[in-house]
């Protein structure tokens, strides 16, 4: 078992080491990504004073637009990764050829998955938490309740993503191309998560059909979540619906992707296709 | 074909036709489907333990395809491919653990990294620690001479440097069995020459690699390979020593003979019509006669006559028996039907 994590660990750092050394290989990239970050975070932060002062808002995560933003921005983002960082790893690898090489590792399938997407789930991090951080040193924003149930929030929101992920991945790798994953779940969620504004809008201005769309979202369960944690400062207990939505969609979603991407590959290795994209 | 008791290879009866994707629904709808591909048909062959095995046929034969399921990177249809004893579906994992497949294609590489950034990743997913890892690179880019080019990117490398590297990443977990598909394709002859030396050296001593050679340098096969499968239209036509193949197929030879003291008009004057392919040709003052025969007949015998009796003078006398390449070119010909052990055209 310990020889297990072991070999997976190394493994994982492997790909991250590789992805590293890959973005270190454009350093101005990698610095124009922090400089973004900077003036994106001053951007929300002067489109929130438009409403300072006048904002009589029944939704409580939205008296300070400009928190809420911070929050719900970057996770959306973080769990975007989530979501698309094994379909973009597996057709960077067939683009660039190296798939055939890595599959001809003694790597198993769970490995390749994890470990293909690690180093975006690494920048996702820094790049998340550093919103949070300018938020702090810039502007002054002061977040409460528990760090360690937004990061559960966070991890278990990722993990359902992951699994829609997986199910994209596949499609990459039986398709190659026109992922309707990518579709349905990569442009809705800005729509309908509440990252942008509050989701009960929606039902209010369109008709409940819009709030049960919503509702099907697990982003619409992540961003909440941390946002009643860390704006509203509530408890687990407070927070347990959006958490057991989130465990359920993870316990139905997680061992059928897993399934779905095995399906995937031996389907594309009895038809040849695995490097073709 | 004997069946060796352990083989460090095994395939049985091995077919591989790539599907149409969709065939089933597009005929339910009535589109039209295209053919499905059958790259190999009921191939069988054991490659022994220790062995420098060559396996050659011309493009599309079906050599890449054998490869790959040899790999595990694709799956045969039927029959069953079993790599020092682990089936190559059931234990893909255990297949590649002890399998390393050197290929010509260069874009299997990560070309912003250099040759001890991208070896070292893989030697990791080998499960090789960062030491290990390290020292087993260090090993391999010496054998290969490719330790000056370590720290160079791998897109600023020759097509020839990359060639070396690929093998150099097959070799990184020491398997037992190689496959290298083409590897002195894109290398000039001196390093072919270093490289065909390594080759050689990693099929000797205690820790013999298996090694599956694929290559349509017929030359280097001869030399490197104790037994050759011919492929062709994904059937394998033959697997013998390269020694048999050619006896058993080429029967005649090509001779030239080059005499003095007789003009070209005197040679085709008195050997016309005496055989077919012949060719005479002025050499300054010589005359060079070529032709072909089945070997142990008596042309050479009453050529060689006529062409005293005519006032010539014997200077030299060359025969070249049937190659490889003639070989294959039989089997090509003859790929619809079993081949028949009829001469092949000597060259």
């Amino acid at each position: 078992m310990m020889a297990r994590a072991r070999a997976l660990s190394g493994r994982i750092q492997a790909f991250v080491v590789r992805d590293f050394q890959l973005a270190m290989s454009y350093r101005i990239e990698f610095l124009l990504r922090i400089l973004g970050v900077v003036l994106v975070t001053t951007t929300l932060f002067f489109m929130s004073q438009i409403f300072a002062g006048n904002l009589n808002t029944p939704y409580g995560q939205w008296r300070n637009p400009f928190v809420a933003w911070l929050l719900g921005l970057p996770f959306l983002n973080y769990f975007m990764v989530g979501f698309s960082s094994l379909a973009n790893a597996i057709r960077a690898e067939q683009t660039q050829g190296t798939l055939e090489g890595v599959m001809m590792t003694p790597i198993n399938l769970p490995t390749l998955i994890v470990s293909s997407s690690a180093w975006e789930f690494v920048q996702a991090t820094f790049q998340s938490f550093l919103y949070l951080f300018c938020g702090w040193l810039l502007f002054d924003v002061h977040y409460q309740g528990s760090f360690v149930l937004a990061v559960a929030f966070l991890l278990l929101t990722t993990l359902v993503l992951a699994s829609f992920g997986i199910l994209s991945a596949s499609f990459a790798i039986v398709f190659k191309r026109g992922d309707p994953f990518a579709i349905v779940i990569g442009t809705s969620s800005a729509l309908f998560s509440g990252a942008f504004f509050p989701t009960e809008m929606l039902s209010k201005t369109f008709g409940r059909a819009f709030g049960v769309v919503a509702a099907l979202i697990p982003t619409t369960y992540g961003i909440d979540g941390i946002r009643r944690v860390l704006i509203q400062g509530q408890t687990f207990d407070q927070t347990r619906q959006p958490f057991t939505a989130l465990v359920l969609y993870l316990a139905v979603l997680l061992p059928c992707s897993l399934w779905v991407f095995s399906r995937a590959v031996r389907r594309a290795k009895r038809e040849g296709s695995l490097i073709q994209y | 074909m004997s069946l060796h008791s352990n083989p460090a290879v095994r395939l049985e009866s091995v077919s591989k036709t790539y599907p149409v994707p969709f065939a089933a629904v597009r005929r339910r709808f009535g589109l039209k489907t295209r053919t499905p591909v059958q790259a190999l048909s009921d191939v069988s062959f054991e490659i022994r333990p220790g062995e420098i095995f060559g396996l050659i046929g011309r493009n599309g034969a079906g050599k890449t395809t054998l490869t790959k399921v040899l790999a595990t990177l694709v799956q045969p249809t039927s029959g069953r491919v079993t790599v020092c004893g682990c089936d190559s579906v059931r234990q893909a994992g255990a297949v590649r653990a002890r399998i390393g497949l050197a290929t010509a294609e260069e874009r299997s590489f990560y070309w912003r990294l250099t040759i001890e950034q991208n070896l070292l990743f893989f030697a990791r997913l080998y499960g090789l620690g960062t030491r290990a890892g390290r020292a087993r690179i260090d090993e391999l880019l010496a054998t290969l001479h490719l330790s000056e080019l370590r720290r160079r990117r791998f897109g600023e490398l020759s097509t020839g440097n990359k060639q070396r590297v690929a093998i150099a990443r097959a070799m990184l977990n020491a398997p037992p069995v190689l496959i290298l598909d083409e590897p002195t394709r894109s290398l000039d002859p001196f390093a072919a020459a270093r490289l065909r030396g390594v080759v050689a050296s990693l099929a000797a001593g205690a820790n013999a690699a298996t090694i599956l050679l694929t290559s349509h340098n017929l030359a280097e096969i001869e030399e490197l390979c104790s037994r050759v499968a011919i492929i062709s239209h994904g059937r394998i036509c033959a697997v013998d020593t390269p020694d048999h193949l050619r006896q058993r197929l080429a029967q005649q030879e090509r001779v030239q003979l080059v005499c003095r003291g007789v003009g070209r008009a005197d040679v085709l004057d008195q050997l016309a019509g005496w055989t077919a392919g012949l060719d005479v040709e002025e050499l300054g003052a010589a005359v060079a006669v070529r032709f072909s025969r089945t070997v142990d007949d008596d042309l050479l015998d009453r050529v060689s006559r006529t062409l005293l009796r005519a006032g010539g003078r014997l200077v030299s006398c060359d025969t070249e028996r049937g190659t490889l390449f003639d070989v294959l070119e039989t089997f090509e010909r003859d790929a619809a039907e079993p081949p028949a052990l009829t001469p092949a055209v000597a060259r």
